[in-house]
C-alpha cells in the first residue's frame, strides 16, 4: 500500500476513536443552580457490590436534599447532582477518573471511591488537584499518614474495627483471656488485625495466634487447623465477606469452638446470614453504625437512625447497612461544611471540613489534623436467632450479648 | 512479514505520532496527560515484551514482574531514602530488574513453549505473594509515594522511556543482536549449530525486556502515588501489552506503539459509552483480534492481495 | 502430630477436587496442545449451574453434577467447533490469548447476570463432620473426594474401552494417521474440548459445595490445574489424579509450615522446581 493510504488509515483510526471518547458532554459545577459532586465508584469488578451500596448512600442524600428545598449557599438556592464514573474496582482508574472529573467536568467536590487502595490513589490525586474529597469507605490509616490536606474520612479508622469486641469482652464473665487473630493480607485488614492485637496486649489479654492469609484465598484449612490446636477463647478475623463466610463454615466443619467469634466484615451483611443460616448465630461483628444507633442528628437532614433506615428501606427495598450509612454521612459532611463556609470555593470548603464538628444520625463528624474521624466509636453487633442486634456500647445497645458461644454439637 | 523491520511507512507514521505525543503536556489537561501517560507506559511494556516474545520467540506471561520491581524500587527510594528523583528511580529500577532477569533467566529460559509461558506466569504470581509478605516493602498494605509538584515531569519521563524503548528496538533489529534473536525464534537448534550462543542471547533479550518494563514501572509509581502488590503486579499490566503487540504486529518495531494507541482508544471509548459491560466488550475485542488479525495490523498492511489475502488466510490453522 | 495428620487429611480431601480440575485441563492440553485459559470460567459456570438448580428447585448439588457436565459439554463443544477451531493449530500465543479473551467474556457475562455479590450453597448436611482420633473429617469433603475418584475412574474407562475414547487417543498420537483411518478429527477435537469443559463443570459443582461463589472464582484454578498437570504428568488420567492429590497435600503442608501468607507462592515454587528438574512430572512419559 502507498504511504498516504497507510498514514491515512492509521491516523483516521486513532483520531476517530479519540474523538468518540471526548463526545461526553461536560456540565459545569454550580451553573444554573446545581452543585455537582463527582464520584468514581465501582460499578463493575471485584467490589461492584460495595460500590453499589455506596452509590445508594450517596443518592439517598441527593434525593433528600433536592426534595427538601436544596442547599442554600451565599443567598442562592442550589440543587445537587452527582456525576458517577465506573472505576472498575481499579485504583489507577479511580485516580484517572477523578482527574477527568476535576479537569474536564469542572467538579470541585469529590465523594470518595470504595476501598482503601482506590481511596489511596484518589487521595494522591485530589491533593495534587487541590479539591476536597470526603470519603466513607477507605479506612486504612496509611492513607492519612502522608500529610495530605484534602482528604477526609467520616468512618472510624481501620485499627478500631475489632477493638469494640475486645472492649465488650472485658466486661463479660468469665473474662476471655486468649485471642487468635487471622487477617487477609491487604492494607485494611492488616491494620484491623494489628489494632486488635495492640488493644489485646495493652489490656492483659494474650494473643496466641496472629497470621495473615493471601487476600483472595479459597482455602483456609491451614489457618483453621492451627487455631484449633491452640484452643483460644476468642477468634477474630479481619478480612472480607468471602473469607468471613469461608472461615465460619470451616470452623464448623473442623469443630473449632471458641467463646467469641468476631469478624470485622460479614455479620452485618444480609448475605452472610442468608448463606450460613443458623451457623451464623452468636457471631459478633464490628460495625460503624446500625439502625438502632441512638444519635440525634443536627437539623438539615434526618436526625434519627430508625427514621433513616425506614426511609431508606422504602426507597431501595432493603434495610441500610453501614456502607450505605457512611456514604450518606460523607455527603452530610460536605453539606454542613459548604453551608458553614457559605461558599463554593474549594479552599474555603476544605477549611470548613477541617473544622467541622457536627452530630448526625451516623454519629459525630469531626476530623483530626490528618483528616481521620478518630472521634467516632465502633459499635458491636451480634447475630442472635437470625437477627442482628447491637450489643455494645451500653449507650446504644438494644440487646445483651449472648455469651459464651456454645460448642457446635450443642446447638 | 515484510522482513525483520516491518513496514517502513508504518514506522514513519508511528514515529510522527510519537513526536506528536510529546506535546500533550501543553494541553494542560490532567485527563489527557493521564491517558497519554498510560499509552506510553503500555507501549513501553509492549516493546519490552516484543523483544523477548516477538523477536526471540519466547512468549512470556510474566513481564509484569519487572514492572512491579520498578514500582517497588521507586517506592522504596521514597520510603527509606526520601528520594523523589525520577532519573534515579529509573536507573535503580533497571539495575535491579536486570539482575533479577539474569538470575531467574538462567534456569527458566531452558524451558520452551507452553512451559516457559506458564513458568513466567507462575513467577509473576509467586512474586506478588512473596512481596506481600515483606515488611520492608510495605507488605500487603503497600507504600505511598509523594508525587513531585511538577507533575508533568512524569509524563515527560514516560515519554523518554517509551521513545528510548522504541529506539532500542529499532537499533536491535538493525544489528547482529536482532538477527541472533530471530535466528533463535526460527530454529534454535540450527542457530546453535551455526555458532549462536542461544543461552546468552536469550538472557540478553530477557534482560532488555526487563529493563524496559522496570523503567516504565519506576515512573508509574511516582505518578500513581501509591503501590501495593495488586497494583504493582496487576494482570492488566501483564496481558494488555501482549494484546497490544499482537494487535500492532508482533516482531515489528512500530507494532507495540500502534497497538497501544488503538487499544487505549478502544478502551476509553468503551468505558465512556458502555460503562456496565465495558470489560465484556474488551474480551470480545481480544477474541476478534486473535481470530481475524493473528499477526497484527502491520501484517495486514503487508499481506499480498489486501483484504482478500486476509480472508484467504483466515482459518489457515483450523483442523 | 495431630496437626500433621489433620493437614494430611485436609490435603488429600482438597486434592480430590484438584484432580478433577486438572483432568479436564490435561485432556485438552495433552490431546489438542491447547492451554485453555478459560478453564476457570468453565468451572465457574458449573458452580453457578449447581447454585441455580439448588436455589430454584432445591436439587442437591451432588445430583446436579451430571446436569452441569452435560451443559458444559455442549457449551465447550460449540466453542471449540465454531470459535477455537480456527486457530487450534496456530502457534502458542494465539490460542492462549483467544482462550484468555473468552474467559474475560464469560466471567463478565456472569458478572452481568449474577452480579458480584458472593453467593453460597448451604445444604442440610454441610458443616457436619465425624472424627477419627484427633482428625476431624467433614462429610461434604469426604463425599466430594469419593465422587472425584469416581469421575476419574469413569474417564479412564471411557478413554481405554470405548470406541470414541480409542479414536481420541489415536488422534493424540498422530493426527494425520488417525485421519487416514477415518477418524473425524474436527468432530473429535470438539468432543475432547467438550469433555474438558464438562469435567470443569463437574469440578465446579464439587467446588460450590465448599467454597463461596463469585464470577471470578474459577481463575485461581487455572494455575492449580497447570501445576497438577505438570506435577503428575500430562495427558493421562492417572497423571491428573496423582498430580491433584500430591498438590493438595503439598499445599496443606506448605501453608502450615512455611506460612499461610505464602501458600500460593509455595505451590508456584514447586511448579518451577518440577519444570526445571523433571518436566515430565511424576507419571509422565519422556517426550521424544
Amino acid at each position: 500500500m502507498s504511504c498516504i493510504r497507510v498514514g491515512g488509515f492509521l491516523a483516521l483510526a486513532i483520531a476517530g476513536a479519540l474523538a468518540l471518547t471526548t463526545a461526553v458532554p461536560a456540565p459545569a459545577s454550580a451553573a444554573n443552580g446545581t452543585i455537582v459532586f463527582g464520584a468514581a465508584l465501582a460499578a463493575t469488578g471485584s467490589t461492584a457490590r460495595e460500590g453499589e451500596l455506596t452509590k445508594e448512600g450517596y443518592d439517598f442524600w441527593k434525593d433528600y436534599v433536592n426534595s427538601h428545598g436544596g442547599m442554600k449557599v451565599a443567598g442562592k438556592t442550589y440543587n445537587v447532582d452527582i456525576k458517577y464514573y465506573d472505576d472498575e474496582s481499579n485504583p489507577q482508574t479511580a485516580a484517572r477518573l477523578i482527574e477527568k472529573l476535576v479537569s474536564e467536568d469542572h467538579v470541585s467536590f469529590i465523594l470518595g471511591p470504595y476501598g482503601s487502595a482506590n481511596s489511596a490513589t484518589a487521595a494522591a490525586a485530589v491533593e495534587r488537584l487541590k479539591v476536597p474529597m470526603v470519603e466513607g469507605n477507605g479506612a486504612a490509616a496509611s492513607i492519612f499518614n502522608q500529610g495530605y490536606k484534602y482528604t477526609f474520612a467520616v468512618l472510624a479508622p481501620g485499627f478500631k474495627y475489632l477493638q469494640g469486641i475486645l472492649e465488650m469482652a472485658r466486661t463479660l464473665k468469665p473474662t476471655p483471656k486468649t485471642v487468635a487473630i487471622a487477617t487477609a493480607n491487604d492494607t485494611f485488614s492488616v491494620e484491623v488485625g494489628q489494632g486488635a492485637a495492640d488493644y489485646a496486649n495493652a489490656h492483659g489479654m494474650t494473643v496466641v495466634y496472629q497470621n495473615k492469609y493471601p487476600a483472595d484465598t479459597t482455602d483456609v484449612s491451614a489457618v483453621v487447623s492451627a487455631i484449633k490446636a491452640l484452643n483460644p477463647d476468642m477468634i477474630l478475623n479481619g478480612g472480607h465477606l468471602d473469607e468471613a463466610l469461608l472461615l465460619q463454615r470451616t470452623f464448623k466443619e473442623q469443630n473449632v469452638n471458641a467463646k467469641i467469634f468476631g469478624y470485622s466484615v460479614g455479620p452485618d451483611t444480609p448475605d452472610y446470614r442468608k448463606t450460613l443460616g443458623k451457623d451464623a448465630n452468636w457471631v459478633f461483628g464490628g460495625t460503624q453504625w446500625s439502625p438502632t444507633a441512638k444519635y440525634k442528628g443536627a437539623p438539615g437532614f434526618i436526625g434519627d437512625s430508625k427514621v433513616y433506615a425506614a426511609a431508606f428501606n422504602k426507597k431501595y427495598g432493603h434495610i441500610p447497612e453501614y456502607h450505605n450509612a457512611e456514604s450518606t454521612a460523607a455527603c452530610l459532611a460536605f453539606m454542613y461544611a459548604i453551608e458553614k463556609a457559605n461558599s463554593l470555593d474549594p479552599q474555603k470548603v476544605r477549611d470548613a471540613l477541617q473544622n467541622l464538628d457536627v452530630v448526625t444520625f451516623y454519629g459525630i463528624l469531626k476530623f483530626d489534623s490528618r483528616g481521620i474521624n478518630v472521634y467516632k466509636p465502633m459499635a458491636v453487633n451480634q447475630i442472635q436467632n437470625g437477627e442482628l442486634m447491637t450489643v455494645w456500647p451500653l449507650g446504644v445497645q438494644n440487646a445483651k450479648p449472648m455469651y459464651p458461644t456454645p460448642p457446635w454439637n450443642a446447638r | 512479514m515484510g522482513g525483520i523491520t516491518g513496514n517502513v511507512t508504518a514506522l514513519r507514521v508511528t514515529v510522527t505520532i510519537l513526536v506528536l505525543l510529546a506535546f500533550v503536556p501543553l494541553l494542560h489537561s490532567g485527563y489527557y496527560e493521564n491517558l497519554g501517560r498510560g499509552v506510553l507506559m503500555f507501549a513501553t511494556l509492549s516493546f519490552g515484551w516484543n523483544i523477548l516474545g516477538g523477536y526471540t520467540g519466547y512468549v512470556s506471561f510474566g513481564n509484569v514482574v519487572f514492572f512491579g520491581i520498578g514500582t517497588y524500587t521507586s517506592a522504596a527510594l521514597w520510603q527509606h531514602w526520601h528520594q523523589q528523583s525520577i532519573p534515579l528511580a529509573i536507573v535503580c529500577a533497571m539495575v535491579v530488574a536486570v539482575v533479577f532477569a539474569i538470575v531467574l533467566g538462567t534456569p527458566i529460559l531452558r524451558l520452551r513453549g507452553h512451559y516457559f509461558a506458564i513458568a513466567t506466569l507462575g513467577i509473576a504470581l509467586a512474586t506478588e505473594e512473596i512481596v506481600a509478605n515483606i515488611d520492608w516493602l510495605g507488605a500487603g498494605s503497600g507504600q505511598a509515594i509523594r508525587p513531585l509538584e511538577a507533575f508533568s515531569s512524569y509524563y515527560v519521563a514516560m515519554w523518554i522511556v517509551c521513545a528510548a524503548s522504541m529506539l532500542a528496538t529499532y537499533l536491535i533489529t538493525h544489528s547482529k543482536l536482532g538477527y541472533a534473536f530471530v535466528a533463535i525464534r526460527e530454529n534454535e537448534e540450527a542457530a546453535a549449530v551455526l555458532g549462536v550462543n542461544a543461552t546468552r542471547y536469550k538472557v540478553i533479550a530477557w534482560a532488555i525486556s526487563a529493563a524496559m518494563a522496570a523503567a516504565a514501572g519506576a515512573v508509574f509509581a511516582g505518578a500513581n502515588g501509591f503501590i501495593d502488590p495488586p497494583t504493582a503486579f496487576a494482570t492488566d499490566d501483564n496481558v494488555f501489552p501482549i494484546v497490544m503487540a499482537l494487535l500492532g504486529g508482533v516482531g515489528t518495531v512500530a507494532g507495540p506503539l500502534i497497538g497501544a494507541l488503538i487499544l487505549t482508544a478502544i478502551n476509553e471509548t468503551l468505558w465512556s459509552h458502555f460503562p456496565q459491560i465495558h470489560t465484556l466488550f474488551f474480551g470480545a475485542v481480544i477474541v476478534l483480534v486473535v481470530l481475524f488479525l493473528p499477526r497484527g495490523l502491520l501484517w495486514l498492511l503487508n499481506v499480498r492481495g489486501g483484504w482478500r489475502g486476509v480472508v484467504a488466510t483466515f482459518g489457515a490453522y483450523r483442523v | 502430630m495431630e496437626l500433621f495428620a489433620q493437614d494430611l487429611v485436609n490435603g488429600i480431601l482438597a486434592g480430590g477436587i484438584f484432580a478433577v480440575v486438572a483432568l479436564g485441563f490435561s485432556l485438552v492440553w495433552g490431546i489438542m496442545n491447547i492451554i485453555n485459559l478459560a478453564h476457570g470460567a468453565f468451572i465457574m459456570m458449573g458452580a453457578y449451574t449447581s447454585y441455580v438448580l439448588f436455589s430454584t428447585w432445591h436439587l442437591d448439588p451432588f445430583l446436579s453434577i451430571p446436569l452441569a457436565f452435560v451443559v458444559l459439554y455442549v457449551f465447550g463443544y460449540c466453542i471449540q467447533r465454531f470459535v477455537i477451531n480456527y486457530v487450534v493449530r496456530a502457534p502458542l500465543l494465539t490460542p492462549f490469548l483467544l482462550t484468555f479473551g473468552l474467559s474475560l467474556l464469560i466471567v463478565n457475562m456472569a458478572l452481568f447476570v449474577f452480579h458480584g455479590d458472593t453467593k453460597g450453597i448451604t445444604t442440610q448436611y454441610s458443616g457436619s463432620s465425624f472424627s477419627i482420633g484427633p482428625v476431624t473429617v467433614a462429610w461434604t469433603k469426604l463425599w466430594t473426594l469419593v465422587v472425584a475418584l469416581a469421575i476419574t475412574a469413569v474417564m479412564q474407562a471411557f478413554l481405554t474401552a470405548s470406541r470414541t475414547g480409542r479414536a481420541i487417543r489415536a488422534m493424540a498420537l498422530d493426527i494425520d494417521a488417525a485421519q487416514l483411518c477415518g477418524v473425524r478429527v474436527s468432530h473429535l477435537y470438539a468432543v475432547v474440548f467438550g469433555l474438558g469443559a464438562g469435567l470443569a463443570g463437574a469440578a465446579g459443582v464439587l467446588i460450590s459445595l465448599s467454597y463461596s461463589l463469585q464470577p471470578s472464582m474459577g481463575d485461581p484454578f487455572v494455575i492449580t490445574a497447570f501445576v497438577c498437570c505438570v506435577l503428575g504428568g500430562l495427558g493421562t488420567v492417572q497423571g491428573a489424579l496423582v498430580g491433584g492429590l500430591v498438590y493438595g497435600v503439598l499445599e496443606a503442608f506448605g501453608s502450615q509450615y512455611i506460612g499461610t501468607g505464602l501458600q500460593d507462592a509455595v505451590a508456584l515454587v514447586v511448579l518451577l522446581l518440577v519444570l526445571i528438574v523433571r518436566p515430565r512430572g511424576i507419571l509422565g512419559k519422556a517426550t521424544a
